[in-house]
């Protein structure tokens, strides 16, 4: 285990050194110098979970399809084009230098007062002993809040119209994860790494959180037709629980969307009385024209003109003044 | 890391002497823990969580505790020498990325490198005696001789300014360079050390008015200092270039001897018998032991992650140096020289 540590630190470090390294030394960006060190390990995460996918997860969708090849295929290109903008850092380093200083504000501005983050350990001792228990306990924190700002994002108006780019593909593969609006996910990781600093989580433990959360959010927007049996489906969020979620709405269950929000546990979603077991498989996608447009769409396209819908969800007078219908 | 594993740990500490006098602390600051490692056997020991984000160590003034400084909790975590074993926790600490007792023990200094200020306190129960919030990056420190100045550099604005320990006010603030960081007072008193890690050189600072005075070329990203403890010689890390220098301050300072140590080589410290110099290498999650003589790299122990502050646990009685770096008492005397 260490030699295999020891082989993806030296890879880091070489590329780092090598790549990022002399780059902000030379104009004078030594501020910068760890976040870079930490935004290699990012990519090389990204490049690690890209081949977990494209490898891993895509041998199950085409060994299990729950959806057969057809017409809709065409349109999970530009899933790809998020995937790989996600997962290579591009569209995170924009959020990150975005947001960086405001996190750093508030952090600051809180620090200053003389406020220090409440530690799971001071009252969970046993924890700070266990890096494993550790792990699973900011985890599950970190899902906790997760399941709420995705409740959120279907409850407000405003950024459903921004969310609804994640629901209107036609069709939900292992790629669907990272279809989001850059304001979306910009949005979702300032709230999240807020919220985990508020409950302590450490920088490192924050990536392999990431990561790994990541890794089952996508595998279950995954279009296999697979089953982890009555418990497993309430311990960890799977494709069919997930595939609920993105179903097409009908007159009998229009809001068949509002359930099983979870990211990872569906414990949320029982606990909040949002989870839905019915075995049953739906078409995904919107009920909706403007939505179910975006499809066919490229990213730059999808990206301007789901602004336009969040442009005119925020501000009324748009609304107005856009053309009737 | 059990219970039963801890409990082992410190009753194999507290057993002998020879024991706490083989173990090396070292500072995983981006995993909030530490790791003790035996120099003997150049393992790691056992691994402890502390806090957040820990970053520097320091020996109080007695010899009895080591403090931790955790950043992101707002706290120090003060250690038994003898035993390296937890004893309690001073809160209200804003931020003590660098800390540091002056020379006399009277003073106990942080530099709150995320908050803006630098906290000057009253050793004896760390009692605030003034907050100085100033603009930069407050990382390093080091002291005058009679206790009377601390000195602190400001990484992001490039300057080192000088604070009078009794009043708590800015003595001078002067341009020094990009990206202050290390920062060392000779034995003579009368000269500053500061590591550019902007650039690839050392600067020489006048203690009285903050004139720079001098520089030497050393190593992309010149970084922290450690005293070689002969009075004359200390050794400087590169982090960028992957390098550590020996500097020979007598007269005009000059590189001596480099060795490589790639990783970012961060701090330093020095095994008792002045034989190898353990210097912590962020980027690898490991320590480099380099053998003195030589100037080689002769070994390395695994530890966490972003591995920065190191301390030498020491059989000798210690005290803490003006550079605001725990040294052996016979080297501190011989500093003073």
């Amino acid at each position: 285990m260490r030699d295999l540590l020891d082989i993806w630190v030296g890879a880091q470090a070489w590329l780092f050194e090598t790549l990022v390294s002399p780059v902000l030394f030379h104009f004078g960006l030594m501020a910068w110098y760890e976040p870079g060190y930490s935004a290699v390990e990012f990519v090389m995460l990204g490049v690690v979970q890209i081949a977990v996918i494209a490898i891993g997860m895509r041998y199950f969708e085409r060994r299990w399809p729950l959806e057969k090849a057809g017409r809709d295929d065409g349109l999970i290109m530009v899933d790809r084009v998020y995937t790989l903008l996600n997962k290579l850092g591009v569209i995170p380093l924009a959020i990150f230098i975005l947001t960086y200083p405001l996190v750093q504000e508030i952090e600051l501005a809180v620090r200053s007062w003389g406020y220090a983050p409440p530690r799971l350990e001071r009252l969970l001792p046993w924890i700070g002993d266990n890096a494993l228990a550790s792990f699973l306990v900011y985890f599950v924190l970190y899902d906790f809040a997760a399941y709420w700002l995705h409740r959120g994002q279907h409850a407000f108006g405003w950024w459903w119209a921004l969310h609804s780019l994640h629901h209107s593909q036609r069709r939900m593969t292992v790629w669907t994860d990272d279809r989001n609006h850059v304001i979306d996910d910009l949005i979702v990781t300032l709230a999240l790494v807020l919220f985990s600093q508020f409950v302590g989580v450490q920088p490192g433990e924050y990536v392999v959180i990431l990561m790994v959360g990541r890794l089952i959010e996508s595998w279950s927007h995954a279009n296999v037709d697979m089953s982890f049996g009555w418990l497993g489906e309430r311990l960890l969020v799977g494709p069919r629980f997930h595939r609920l979620h993105h179903a097409l709405s009908t007159p009998a269950e229009r809001h068949i969307q509002d359930h099983n929000f979870a990211p990872v546990f569906p414990i949320w979603d029982i606990l909040f009385g949002t989870a839905i077991y019915d075995g049953k498989t739906r078409p995904t996608g919107v009920d909706d024209a403007v939505a179910d447009a975006d499809n066919g769409r490229g990213w730059i396209v999808q990206q301007a003109t789901v602004f336009g819908r969040f442009a005119r969800a925020v501000m009324p007078r748009l609304r107005r003044r856009a053309p009737a219908r | 890391m059990n219970r039963l594993s801890i409990a082992a740990l410190a009753f194999s500490l507290v057993v002998g002497g020879a024991a706490r006098a083989d173990s090396v602390i070292i500072l995983n600051s981006d995993e909030a823990s530490y790791s003790i490692l035996s120099r003997s056997t150049r393992t790691e020991v056992v691994r402890l969580p502390v806090g957040r984000e820990p970053h520097h160590l320091v020996l109080s003034p007695d010899g009895k505790d080591v403090l931790i400084g955790s950043t992101a909790t707002n706290e120090l975590l003060v250690l038994d020498f003898k035993t390296g074993e937890r004893k309690r926790v001073v809160k209200d600490i804003l931020d003590p990325y660098h800390l540091a007792f002056s020379p006399d023990g009277k003073w106990f200094v942080t530099a709150a490198y995320r908050l803006d200020h630098v906290d000057i306190y009253h050793a004896d129960g760390f009692r605030l005696a003034g907050r100085i919030f100033i603009d930069g990056l407050p990382s390093h420190m080091a002291f005058d001789a009679e206790s009377k100045t601390v000195f602190v550099t400001l990484q992001q604005s490039g300057r080192v300014a000088a604070f009078d320990l009794a009043t708590q006010t800015v003595k001078w603030n002067m341009p020094v360079g990009n990206a202050p960081a290390g920062i060392v007072m000779l034995p003579d008193d009368k000269r500053l050390l500061v590591a550019l890690t902007g650039e690839d050189r050392i600067v020489t600072v006048d203690p009285k008015d903050g004139s720079v005075q001098g520089t030497l070329q050393t190593g992309k990203g010149a970084h922290n200092f450690w005293p070689k403890g002969d009075g004359r010689h200390y050794f400087l890390s590169n982090r960028v270039e992957g390098t550590v220098s020996l500097i020979d301050t007598r007269d005009e300072p000059k590189v001596v001897a480099s060795v490589r140590v790639p990783g970012g080589p961060d701090c330093m410290d020095i095994t008792p018998d002045g034989r190898e110099l353990w210097v912590t290498q962020r980027f690898l999650r490991r320590v480099a032991i380099v053998d003195i003589d030589t100037m080689k790299v002769v070994g390395g122990v695994p530890v966490g992650k972003s591995p920065h502050g190191v301390f030498m646990m020491k059989s000798t009685a210690t005290v803490t140096a003006g550079t605001g770096m725990p040294v052996r008492a016979a080297s501190t005397a011989s500093d003073r020289k």
